[in-house]
């Protein structure tokens, strides 16, 4: 099964982010209704004592343009619709809570997550299903992670970046030198 | 209490091991946080009496409402207890830590933690959600705060269901010798650092408390608190990519009490790659973590310390060159790496001991100066064997916190803290009749110059410990004084400030004169300054130990960012607490809750021995004038300016007037300062009106 081209993406500038998690927060927030770091669709890892840039890794879902995801799902839960920019979505009421789609994709921590109280796949859907949020979402709306970033690390683009290094991007400028941090 | 709570508080009694809990809803009025703490010590430790160190010390750890929650800067949390370090009395004290461990411990399903107790040998205790066990601390124990939390993540894992390591809350080895200044650390960098928890945790044979949850914290109105995030971010936050108010220098810490960029709390330039780093749900990230990955998370006093103190020789004549004190500048002095990683290093291992930096600054300037003076040294009437002729290096001060960690050699009293260590040498009361020893108050050092800078002073001095509230800190004097540092214009006029904090200090609105500090009749011992203090104490009390605010963030009065210069207090506050909470709590409700929580500490204090006779400064406050300019807005000669107030000591006689009209303000007794019956029953705290009155210790 392959997927057509997706109309947005997130990328995000991992030397900018200060391990906040507000992220994750506002995504459980406007998805769940309530604040629940392990709902969380993007997910901030971090080494309390680990050594920049390598002590912060983001996690978001990649929107592959042949999601493994996808072609692991049995039961087409996991589908993309033009209506949605093709952005990969779990349709809740079809999927049967095996897993494969979490376990297929390649990327670690898989951007999958085991919705442990529905016993159903969650992923990033670019917030276009936020029913605790006012604000469109989507390729051509706001999302809240990107919206809610204290540093603006995160960012919706809406052409495929290069798969290996075209999702970590430098959104750093003058005024962030200007504070003393890196700007390379 | 579903929104913004867990529902329960985790009861730990270590004597016996056992685990059991209490309703949140029992204390349901008190609402998170400090009053919370206060509320439940008062009920479950008879005796307020014993020391610190007693196994039926009752200490507690209280998330607050907002923990966990997307509120900024609201995840703080709150340890209480008799606190060792208060002299000449242990006073029930406080001490607040960000990070993410209140934030884990709602997750996990708890409000807070109350620790009872003493267990036989170490322990530390594990909580998995609601699996929770006291276990041996073999392995732990003797370990530094860093290898202490790296054990216990190979311990416990998140598991399936999250990525989250625990966030665990520790004691080095100055907590397991019982300092009196020893610190409670989580993460790299966030310490309980005041009140000598460290050495109350030793002594229940505390090692270290783990917890990791892996659920969620329900919020009343999802969309009232993201449409209240963006409005706080649009508004009042730095904006990294297009600031409305940038610092006129780049690479200039100081500036970040001007418009809270981020990354900038630490007092020093940034010298090496590194990223901003904050607590969870925090947009101002005051720390670093840096490329060597030294620091990390360490900010404030931690990092100016060897910043400060250490330094190369050619550099030493330039060093506090001039009046006010600012680290930028430091910034003339060599910043070269090696110095960079030596500075971090010592930030570290005072971070890994778990000891309060305060004490070890003033203590390490305190020793120089005795050596100097020939009172002190190898050999001398104070035997010491630091190499003091190596003082301004990492090498003297490793061996320095070493000693203070292990209570080895003269560290064994200093451990005691330096105004017990004073008191052993027999140089307490000649050195702050002086001043050689700037401890004004209860065994605390000076945090603001005591004899202008009040607001800070005055709290703690009718308080327990270094009120440590930089609600007006912030503008008042580093508005003046980062502008002249960075040679410009202060960001407003004095007319200005006090006009508009005047408009925001509710219930307290419409007197400028509550922040003029000047000697005049209109200044700090005035009746307008007796509500300044009533305001802070309030605020302080309920909206920030309470709720969970942090003293960076919260108040806001006046913020460059925001397009009119205004900041998002009294606003702010209730609309993110009732977001969360749905409880429809005012801002004036909050102060007034604040008020019950402030009156409830000062019974506390009174059955402890407080009198108004002991509400006084160290000698040298009335005696010896303010060396340095310490810039402030006053009100003289019919105008409001800032003065750089050099040269100023503390009236004695009116200030024991000013507590007259302070204790009248709060419904206290003038001539004990003890409280009433009608302002506790008013306070609906009849049951502490009835203990004071059995103990006879009740304000008439």
């Amino acid at each position: 099964m392959s997927a057509a081209i997706k109309e947005g993406y997130l990328v995000s500038d991992r030397k900018k982010c200060s391990g906040c998690m507000s992220c994750m927060m506002a995504c459980s927030l406007v998805h769940e209704g309530k604040i629940d770091l392990a709902l969380s669709r993007i997910q901030i890892v971090q080494e309390t004592w680990g050594r920049f840039p390598d002590d912060i890794a983001l996690a978001i879902c990649r929107q592959c343009v042949s999601p493994k995801c996808m072609e692991a799902c049995p039961t087409e839960a996991l589908h993309v619709h033009a209506a949605n920019g093709n952005v990969s979505m779990v349709d809740e009421t079809l999927c049967n809570s095996c897993m494969a789609c979490r376990d297929a994709c390649p990327y670690k921590p898989s951007r999958v997550v085991w919705h442990r109280e529905k016993d159903v796949a969650v992923k990033c859907d670019l917030c276009i299903n936020t029913p605790y949020w006012d604000q469109k979402g989507g390729p051509g709306g706001r999302q809240a992670c990107v919206e809610i970033c204290p540093m603006r690390c995160i960012k919706l683009v809406h052409e495929a970046p290069d798969e290996g290094t075209g999702y970590d991007v430098n959104l750093r400028n003058k005024h962030w030198g200007w504070l003393g941090f890196p700007t390379d | 209490m579903s929104y913004g709570y867990a529902g329960k508080i985790l009861r730990l009694n270590l004597s016996n091991r056992s685990v059991s809990s209490i309703d949140t809803a029992q204390y349901e009025r008190w609402v998170g946080g400090h009053g919370l703490g206060s509320a439940i010590f008062w009920d479950l430790c008879p005796d307020k009496t014993i020391s610190g160190f007693d196994p039926r010390n009752v200490i507690t750890i209280m998330a607050g409402p907002m923990a966990g929650t997307l509120s900024p800067g609201s995840t703080r949390c709150e340890m209480q207890g008799i606190g060792p370090q208060g002299y000449p009395i242990e006073w029930f004290t406080r001490s607040n830590f960000g990070g993410r461990f209140a934030a884990q411990l709602k997750y996990a399903g708890w409000d807070g933690i109350v620790i009872e107790g003493r267990a036989e040998a170490p322990v530390w205790v594990n909580i998995a959600n609601d699996q929770v066990t006291i276990e041996d601390a073999k392995g732990l124990w003797g370990l530094g705060t860093r290898k202490t939390q790296e054990e216990i993540w190979t311990r416990v894992t998140g598991g399936a269901y999250t990525r989250q390591k625990p966030a665990v809350l520790c004691i080095g080895q100055a907590g397991e010798h019982l300092s009196r200044i020893g610190t409670v650390m989580h993460d790299a960098g966030w310490a309980a650092g005041q009140g000598g928890f460290g050495g109350a945790w030793g002594a229940k044979n505390l090692k270290a408390i783990g917890v990791v949850g892996t659920g969620g914290v329900k919020v009343a109105d999802p969309r009232a608190l993201m449409a209240a995030w963006l409005w706080h971010k649009t508004n009042f936050q730095f904006n990294v990519d297009d600031p409305r108010h940038e610092s006129p220098r780049a690479n200039f810490s100081d500036y970040w009490d001007i418009n809270r960029c981020p990354g900038n709390a630490t007092i020093t330039p940034i010298a090496e790659p590194c990223r901003p780093k904050g607590c969870q749900g925090c947009p101002v990230a005051c720390s670093r973590r840096a490329a060597s990955g030294l620091a990390n998370e360490a900010h404030c006093f931690s990092t100016a310390w060897p910043f400060v103190n250490i330094f190369p020789p050619e550099a030493a004549e330039s060093r506090m060159s001039t009046g006010e004190w600012s680290g930028s500048l430091l910034e003339s002095l060599d910043i070269s790496q090696q110095f960079v990683k030596d500075r971090s290093r010592v930030t570290d291992l005072a971070n890994d001991y778990g000891l309060n930096i305060y004490d070890v600054f003033f203590g390490d300037v305190y020793l120089i100066t005795l050596y100097a003076m020939g009172i002190l040294g190898p050999g001398q009437t104070i035997h010491c064997d630091l190499p003091f002729d190596r003082w301004a290096t990492s090498e003297f001060k490793e061996a320095y916190l070493k000693m203070i960690a292990y209570r080895a050699g003269i560290g064994d009293t200093l451990a005691e803290g330096l105004a017990r260590a004073a008191e052993r040498w027999g140089r307490f009361k000649d050195d702050t009749e002086t001043g050689l020893l700037p401890y004004p108050h209860w065994g605390y050092s000076e945090h603001n110059n005591p004899r202008v800078e009040v607001d800070q002073e005055y709290a703690t001095v009718l308080g327990e410990r270094d009120s440590n509230d930089h609600s007006l800190n912030h503008p008042c004097h580093q508005i003046p004084r980062v502008a002249k540092v960075a040679g410009v214009e202060p960001i407003v006029s004095a007319e200005r400030m006090v006009e508009i904090l005047s408009q925001k200090v509710l219930p307290f609105q419409g007197d400028p004169f509550m922040f003029d500090n000047s000697e005049g009749p209109t200044g700090i011992y005035s009746a307008s300054r007796a509500k300044t203090i009533a305001w802070l104490r309030r605020y302080s009390r309920f909206w920030k130990d309470s709720v969970g605010y942090c003293d960076f963030l919260w108040p806001n009065f006046i913020d460059p960012n925001a397009p009119d210069m205004l900041g998002y207090t009294p606003e702010g506050e209730p609309r993110f607490l009732n977001a969360v909470t749905g409880k429809g709590i005012s801002f004036i409700d909050g102060m007034e809750i604040g008020r019950r929580i402030w009156n409830l500490d000062r019974a506390i204090w009174v059955l402890q021995g407080r009198h108004r006779d002991m509400e006084v400064f160290a000698p040298y406050v009335y005696s010896v004038p303010s060396p340095r300019p310490n810039s402030l807005p006053v009100y003289e000669d019919g105008e409001w300016k800032y003065s750089g107030n050099v040269g100023r000591t503390l009236d004695r006689a009116r200030f024991e007037e000013w507590k007259t009209k302070y204790y009248e303000l709060e419904g206290w007794d003038k001539s004990s300062g003890w409280p009433t019956r009608r302002t506790l029953e008013e306070l609906g705290l009849a049951k502490v009106a009835d203990e004071l009155q059995s103990r006879g210790k009740l304000g008439v």
